[in-house]
């Protein structure tokens, strides 16, 4: 990850801060992303992605902090930052009572793009996204899938320079999930600059070459994917036992081999993992001593850390801690009821 | 691009919206006839009153079922917007380059020549139930043009409300302002045959300046007074709706 004041950043987000009453959705978070990365933002229910990603877009005000995305401040320059990002948001919005095409090519005129441009791009944008056949029917006969994938298309008509992905392929079946990761690959050798939220990790680790995570508004770690998956203390051991062992006598075997320091995680199923640096020397002893002890594992197999592993150390626990308290109520009482926006 | 160009997308978006499906627009028209057909009916023998001077109570109330064709078709443009707020559409319209004044006068356009269209109906139903405009097709066109701005401007309340709520039933409520200014006008008799409190609320309410100023092109003539009365009126509230419209939109984004 770039630092703020690099000099290449395309996004510069300094102290960011956005409360909602006396809630706060995003706590003084400070990033940089440099032009051309792929840019994953990663992090719980809750966490302050969307809001994140509603300020950098110009759609929500927020309450201090600075950001600046292609070189322009969002507030004294929305126009230039419009121009230069399209953002593709959680909620599917589109007109229902208007064709795919209609739909595109509305974007497109308004982007700046003549009506016959737009018209070629939208044919085009509906090949890649899968849509052809169907773009000319009325948007309320589409599946979700369809709505998703012509949504995607819609924030590609002008050919952005910065793209915002809100967990772009939610709802969509593996191959148009395939489909568009290929598709944002290429844009992105292309030169174009993505900020992708997920919840998919393993589309993140196949996608972003830079992560940060968020929790609670906070950033609690950044880096690229390698870097997080080694900072979580080598390769996952994992264990599975006959339902006749007493787990607690393995754990006691595991226990002792790697020391009080490192976190043996206990599964439902008769099963133990822990993750430890160097696991081709350390599985040969720990058969031996489990076999020692009478706890003869019935399986084992180890596994180098996902990023998955890498989320639910970071932020798993304290999400299913506290979900209550990541409700924020508004004040407003029409907002209250879910129907708000912004 | 040009603020000409980028309204006329949002235009010809906003007016396709407010006529698809297209039997959604039958309500909107079937009710004007239908007072129209039931007030002139329930009320044939009004003429006998004293002081009634209109030949029949169907060209007396015509010009109400004008008017409410207009209300109706304008109330539905804060409906339209929120039903955009809500699923986001209106987010999408706000991040792009456009400049935001487009979209609302995009949409107050869309208003507007959807008013004539429906105004332009329950005159043609009018006509063929036995009704006339005497200051003929000068006079036709006239209506129309109050019409439209008085639909844009009505339409104003809805948008605000729409902006300022993002919720639909409250937008849809906006529906119920449509009978104290419809009906606290001159609608039912003429003003001389009003008295009391209720004759000061019609005199304050705006809408009867714009109700006697159809009367005047269907019924009684040129009468230049009534007619600038009319646009004036229609004029104030568009000033004040439109405001109202610009400020919510300005704190839209909190
Ligand atoms: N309009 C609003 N009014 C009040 N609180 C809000 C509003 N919008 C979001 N919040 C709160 O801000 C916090 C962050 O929400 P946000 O939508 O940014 O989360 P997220 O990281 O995108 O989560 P998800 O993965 O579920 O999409 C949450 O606690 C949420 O309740
Ligand atoms: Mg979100």
């Amino acid at each position: 990850m770039a630092t703020p004041t690099d000099q290449t950043s395309i996004i510069e987000v300094r102290n960011l801060v956005k409360r909602y009453g006396d809630a706060t959705a995003v706590d003084d978070i400070s990033f940089a992303v440099a032009e051309g990365d792929f840019f994953g933002f990663l992090g719980p229910n809750g966490a302050g992605k969307t809001t994140t990603m509603r300020i950098l877009s110009t759609l929500l005000k927020k309450t201090s902090g600075t950001v600046r995305v292609a070189g322009h401040d969002v507030d004294a320059d929305p126009d230039a930052v419009r121009r230069s990002i399209g953002f593709a948001m959680q909620e599917i919005s589109l007109d229902n009572l208007a064709s795919g095409y209609e739909n595109l090519q509305l974007l497109g005129v308004l982007y700046g793009l003549t009506p016959r441009e737009a018209r070629t791009r939208a044919e085009e944008l509906a090949q890649v996204v899968g849509l052809a056949k169907v773009a000319d029917r009325w948007v309320n006969t589409y599946s979700g899938g369809m709505r998703r994938r012509l949504d995607l298309a819609g924030v590609l008509m002008h050919r952005p320079r910065v793209l915002f992905l809100d967990e772009p392929t939610q709802g969509l079946d593996p191959q148009a999930r395939r489909i568009i990761y290929d598709y944002l690959r290429r844009l992105n050798a292309d030169g174009t600059t993505i900020f992708l939220t997920t919840h998919y990790m393993d589309e993140a680790d196949a996608l972003c070459r830079e992560l940060a995570f968020i929790d609670k508004g906070k950033i609690v770690q950044a880096g690229t994917p390698a870097q997080l998956k080694a900072g979580m203390g080598g390769d996952v051991i994992a264990l599975k036992f006959r339902p006749d062992v007493v787990l607690e006598q393995a754990e006691r075997v595991v226990r002792s081999l790697v020391g009080d320091k490192t976190d043996i995680t206990r599964g439902g199923d008769q099963q133990i993992s822990v993750a430890v640096k160097g696991a081709d020397q350390f599985v040969p002893r720990l058969i031996e001593q489990l076999d020692k002890a009478g706890t003869p594992p019935l399986s084992l197999s180890v596994a180098q850390p996902s990023l998955e592993d890498v989320f639910v150390k970071l932020v798993g626990r304290s999400f299913l801690e506290d979900d209550e308290s990541q409700l924020v109520h508004g004040r407003d009482p029409f907002v209250a009821g879910g129907e708000g926006q912004s | 691009m040009t603020l000409v160009r980028e309204t006329y997308y949002l235009f010809v978006r906003g007016l396709k919206q407010s006529l698809r499906p297209w039997p959604s627009i039958i309500p909107s028209l079937f009710l004007p006839v239908f007072f129209l057909l039931v007030f002139s009916a329930a009320f044939a023998n009004i003429r006998e009153l004293p002081g009634f001077t209109a030949e029949n109570y169907l060209v007396f109330y015509a010009p109400v079922a004008i008017l409410q064709a207009i209300f109706f078709s304008s109330g539905d443009a804060g409906i339209d917007m929120v039903v955009d707020i809500t699923s986001g559409y209106f987010d999408k319209m706000r991040i792009a380059p456009i400049r935001h004044i487009s979209l609302l006068i995009g949409k107050l356009l869309a208003v507007g020549l959807r008013s004539i269209v429906q105004a332009g109906i329950v005159i043609a139903f009018i006509l063929l139930l036995g009704g006339k405009i005497v200051t003929g097709v000068g006079g036709f066109l006239v209506i129309l043009l109050l019409g439209a701005l008085f639909g844009m401007a009505w339409s104003g309340v809805g948008i605000t409300i729409a902006l300022l709520t993002k919720n639909q039933r409250a937008t849809q409520s906006a529906f119920i302002l449509f009978f104290p200014f419809t009906y606290i006008t001159t609608a039912q008799l003429p003003l001389h045959l009003l008295t009391g409190w209720y004759k000061t609320a019609v005199l304050l309410n705006p809408v009867t300046y714009i109700l006697e100023a159809f009367r005047a092109l269907t019924t009684t003539g040129w009468d230049g007074t009534a007619i600038a009365t009319g646009f004036l009126a229609a004029a104030c509230v568009a000033v004040v709706t439109l405001t109202a419209a610009l400020v919510s939109f300005r704190r839209f984004a909190r």
